[in-house]
């Protein structure tokens, strides 16, 4: 197959400006190899043609979850997404590209994470109450079988692309993420505070929320099946021990 | 001085993170852990702290299991000074060997999903450099969890002090150590949403500020690691220690220079050249693939120089392979699936049926912050600055000398990051009541300067030029007309730098200001680099000289470097701290000035 080296792409920025509280959609034009990311092409713009337009990233390989944007509608990370991808996936050459919907905008396309989190703070992200390993002086033991039940779950970056794809996050529903970081809790042997987590699960901003549409676990960048694991919650199967 | 600037607000705490990644936070949970209800502010430059750099560590981190009849802690201790190519200091060594398990188990017990052997114990893996019996045989003694460590310490770290209470100021710059005789007393803030500087005072700060790796074009390290911690150091009038010692990962992908781990290695990838040769036999036969980084990118960059690199059409770049096509599929799916996913996602191949194109990529600053071994920053004499700590990347205490070994860098974190805590908790007992008052000036100084210049360049441009400079000059190969070459062209990028006009003068979220401040610090460190790695006319780990290719004993001492105005340097020495040689116990023959071969 022959592949094209590169594309002239337009970019429609949703831009926001905070002192003037303006907000519009900016053309870019930029000319960019076939396996540049949109994380380079942002940078192509400040450095070529506007130092201004706000942006977000840091690792730029896909593990920190800083980057993501939402591009013709989908939320994903920008610095996964290579420019033939892109091309071949929304059949365009011309993309749309806005803010994550999950926080205020601080300008352009860079959004208050902080804000954000304190969903993921509300649900308590760590072992509130450690069970003491068998042996002291040990680890505790966990068998790989054992870990395998919920070690997927643990592989989130809180990107928060599903709580933007997550129609009913946008209300009270604590979102997919936050869910996934409780139910590592319940799963994870070491947590004993079992039913404060169930509280949280089973609360009115808990997975009772959620009505299956699966859209989390389509836009996932790390391929997590978060409609599962929140399934196998509905069903009340996490609490059950192997 | 520009209106805008100006301090809106003074907070005052206990103990100030500057630099939330898993030093900092290893170091905070210590204190809160110890004495509650502490007041602990954390800084980080990203949009939360779980963005910091550690989150990405993949491969693992290096802890003798005490239960292991084969593995001992002198092996690791040798390996690292081994590794260092003796100029690691040997307390330090000795005190974070011993205190490495007890600190893998603290992990655990708080929550880390470390990766499990069948019998529900911690899994262990190989890594380069480190071996058993002074040499012999590669040691399984890495932990790790899945190729995702780093996340796994963030995770748990960021949990436990959230547990225990700590804020956090997100999205920020520190831009200014505050200083009463000589007592390090807090930090200036610029908080970038706001666009507004606040003062926060402090009984103890801590900076943890991590890496520098964006002085370089090719590199593994995020985007907000530009050496903030070594310029605030600098700036200060205080010295940085080795910063000519940096490493070079062998196999950074192709491109953007995005690592792909040393497990791939581990696991039994292979590098092979353009005649599909495995040519590390060549270069360290007992050894081969798993050698030590800096040997193994020394020998891929001569196979390129040679003429057996391969050109990647797309970023018209020489590269070597890893062979990864003959490993089990279960290794692909299970012990390595995220890295070989980067070779999907970046280049669009796949490594179970295609060779995979790698160059070496910047990694790792071993230079840093001087410190003894329990965190505490040092002045060029050695005396203690009260009151200022340092752990992490930014700092040199110095664990690993001039090479680092996989994996001994986030095992450094978190007993570093232990004993800053643990010191800090005794400073803090002793702190007055009263905080003196105390004003920073430096910092409008900068920010005015950049609202007012008023030429026509542009801030990323020059931060290309400049990190394309030290990318061909300083990495892996150094030589006396390339470093005196380099030192005119960093005067005239700054000169640059500092007549380039902002497009924008609002200060909120102003990345473009942000870039111009990050720029200035890469100048300086570029600039601290270059005269260190001048002034040291041999080859020592990752510094290799061209002119100079063999390690000399006339240099076996660190190099301190002060630069308070941009070009001004002093330079200044270190012993190598060597007691374990010194105490002649058992085994000490193996800490003299040893021969560094693999
Ligand atoms: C891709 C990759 C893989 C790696 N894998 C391994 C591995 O397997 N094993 C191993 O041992 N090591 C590994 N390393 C090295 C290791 O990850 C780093 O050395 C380590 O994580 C550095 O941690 P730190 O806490 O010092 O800094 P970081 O985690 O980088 O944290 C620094 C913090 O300081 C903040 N900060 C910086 N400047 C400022 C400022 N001016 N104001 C306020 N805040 C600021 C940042 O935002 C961040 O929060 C790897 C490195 C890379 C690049
Ligand atoms: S499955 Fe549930 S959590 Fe996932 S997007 Fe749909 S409503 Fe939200
Ligand atoms: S579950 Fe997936 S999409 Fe949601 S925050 Fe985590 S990594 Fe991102
Ligand atoms: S920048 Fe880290 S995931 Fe994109």
């Amino acid at each position: 197959m022959n592949k094209q080296q590169s594309y002239n792409l337009t970019l429609k920025i949703r831009r926001f400006d905070p002192d003037s509280k303006r907000s519009w959609i900016q053309d870019y034009h930029v000319e960019a190899g076939r396996i540049l990311r949109f994380v380079d092409l942002f940078r192509k713009i400040n450095d070529e043609q506007d130092p201004n337009l706000a942006w977000s990233s840091s690792c730029e390989h896909g593990q920190c979850g800083s980057c993501s944007v939402k591009v013709n509608g989908k939320p994903l990370l920008a610095c996964e997404l290579l420019v033939e991808n892109a091309v071949q996936y929304f059949k365009t050459i011309t993309f749309q590209i806005e803010p994550l919907n999950v926080a205020p905008v601080v300008r352009d396309l860079v959004v208050d994470i902080s804000t954000a989190y304190e969903r993921i703070d509300q649900i308590k992200p760590y072992i509130i109450h450690p069970a003491p390993p068998p042996t002291e002086n040990n680890e505790y033991p966990i068998t790989p079988h054992e870990l395998e039940r919920y070690v997927n779950a643990t592989r989130c970056i809180n990107c928060f692309c599903c709580s933007s794809a997550c129609i009913s996050s946008h209300k009270t529903f604590l979102g997919p993420n936050a869910m996934l970081a409780t139910i590592i809790r319940v799963m994870d042997p070491r947590e004993q505070e079992k039913d404060q987590r169930l509280k949280i699960l089973y609360s009115e901003n808990g997975i009772y929320r959620c009505h299956s549409s699966r859209a989390c676990s389509f836009v996932c960048p790390k391929e997590i099946d978060v409609a599962h694991f929140i399934a196998v919650a509905k069903e009340g199967r996490i609490t059950e021990q192997e | 001085m520009n209106k805008a600037l100006q301090i809106r607000s003074t907070i005052h705490c206990d103990l100030l993170i500057i630099g939330a990644g898993g030093a900092g936070f290893r170091c905070a949970a210590e204190v809160l852990e110890k004495k509650p209800k502490t007041r602990v502010i954390a800084l980080t430059k990203g949009s939360h702290p779980q963005k910091s750099h550690t989150s990405t560590a993949q491969g693992g981190l290096a802890a003798v299991d005490p239960r292991d009849p084969a593995d001992d802690n002198i092996f690791h201790m040798f390996d690292t000074w081994k590794g260092s190519d003796c100029s690691a200091d040997q307390n330090v060594v000795r005190k974070i060997c011993g205190a490495a398990w007890e600190q893998i188990l603290w992990l655990e017990n708080r929550g880390m999903h470390f990766s499990r052997d069948p019998d529900g114990r911690l899994s262990k893996r190989t890594f380069g450099g480190h071996t058993l019996n002074f040499g012999e045989s590669s040691a399984y003694r890495a932990v790790f969890e899945a190729d995702r460590t780093g996340k796994g310490i963030m995770d748990t770290c960021w949990g436990e002090t959230l547990k225990r209470g700590i804020s956090f100021i997100n999205q920020c710059l520190a831009t200014e150590l505050l200083f009463k005789e000589n007592q390090c007393l807090g930090c200036i803030v610029f908080r970038q949403h706001e666009g507004e500087f606040i003062r926060i005072l402090s009984k103890a700060t801590v900076l943890s500020t991590g890496g520098s790796g964006q002085v370089f074009k090719i590199t593994t390290n995020c985007r907000q690691n530009t050496g903030d911690g070594l310029a605030l150091i600098l700036q200060s009038g205080l010295p940085v220690m080795d910063p000519e010692a940096v490493q070079f990962h062998p196999t950074g992908i192709v491109g953007p220079g995005i690592l792909a781990s040393e497990t791939l290695r581990s696991v039994g990838g292979i590098l092979r050249n353009r005649k599909l040769e495995p040519f590390m036999e060549q270069y360290a036969p007992k050894m081969k693939d798993l050698a030590p980084r800096d040997l193994v990118a020394r020998a891929m960059a001569s196979e390129i120089r040679e003429g057996r690199g391969i050109v990647n059409p797309d970023h018209n770049v020489e590269h070597v392979w890893i062979d990864l096509r003959h490993l089990p599929d279960a290794v692909h799916e299970k012990q390595i699936p995220e890295v070989t996913g980067f070779f999907k996602k970046y280049l669009n191949l796949n490594p179970k049926e295609k060779l995979c194109p790698v160059h070496p990529s910047n990694h790792y600053h071993m230079g840093g912050i001087p410190t003894n071994e329990f965190g505490e920053v040092q002045t060029s004499s050695q005396e203690i600055i009260p009151g200022l700590f340092a752990a992490g990347e930014c700092a040199a205490a110095s664990f690993h000398g001039f090479n680092r070994l996989g994996t001994n860098s986030i095992l450094e974190l978190i007993t570093m990051g232990k004993f800053a805590g643990e010191k800090a908790l005794t400073f803090l007992e002793k702190f007055p009541d009263q905080f003196p008052e105390v004003e920073g000036n430096l910092s409008f100084l900068r920010f005015s300067n950049y609202m007012e210049a008023s030429g026509k360049d542009n801030i990323g441009q020059i931060r290309d030029a400049l990190r394309t400079l030290m990318t061909e000059n300083m990495s892996i190969f150094r030589n006396e007309g390339g470093m005196l070459k380099t030192i005119e062209s960093l005067k005239e990028l700054k000169h640059r730098a500092d007549k380039t006009a902002l497009s924008s003068k609002s200060l909120r979220m102003n990345q473009e200001l942000v870039q111009h401040w990050e720029l200035d610090n890469l100048l300086t460190v570029s600039m601290a680099i270059t005269q260190a790695a001048l002034n040291r006319k041999e080859s020592r780990g990752a510094h290799f000289r061209e002119d100079f290719p063999e390690r000399s004993d006339n240099f076996n001492y660190h190099s301190l470097i002060s630069m308070e105005q941009f070009g001004k340097v002093e330079l200044e020495r270190r012993e190598v701290d060597m007691r374990l040689f010194e105490e002649k116990g058992q085994h000490a023959d193996k800490f003299g000035l040893i021969e560094r071969k693999y």
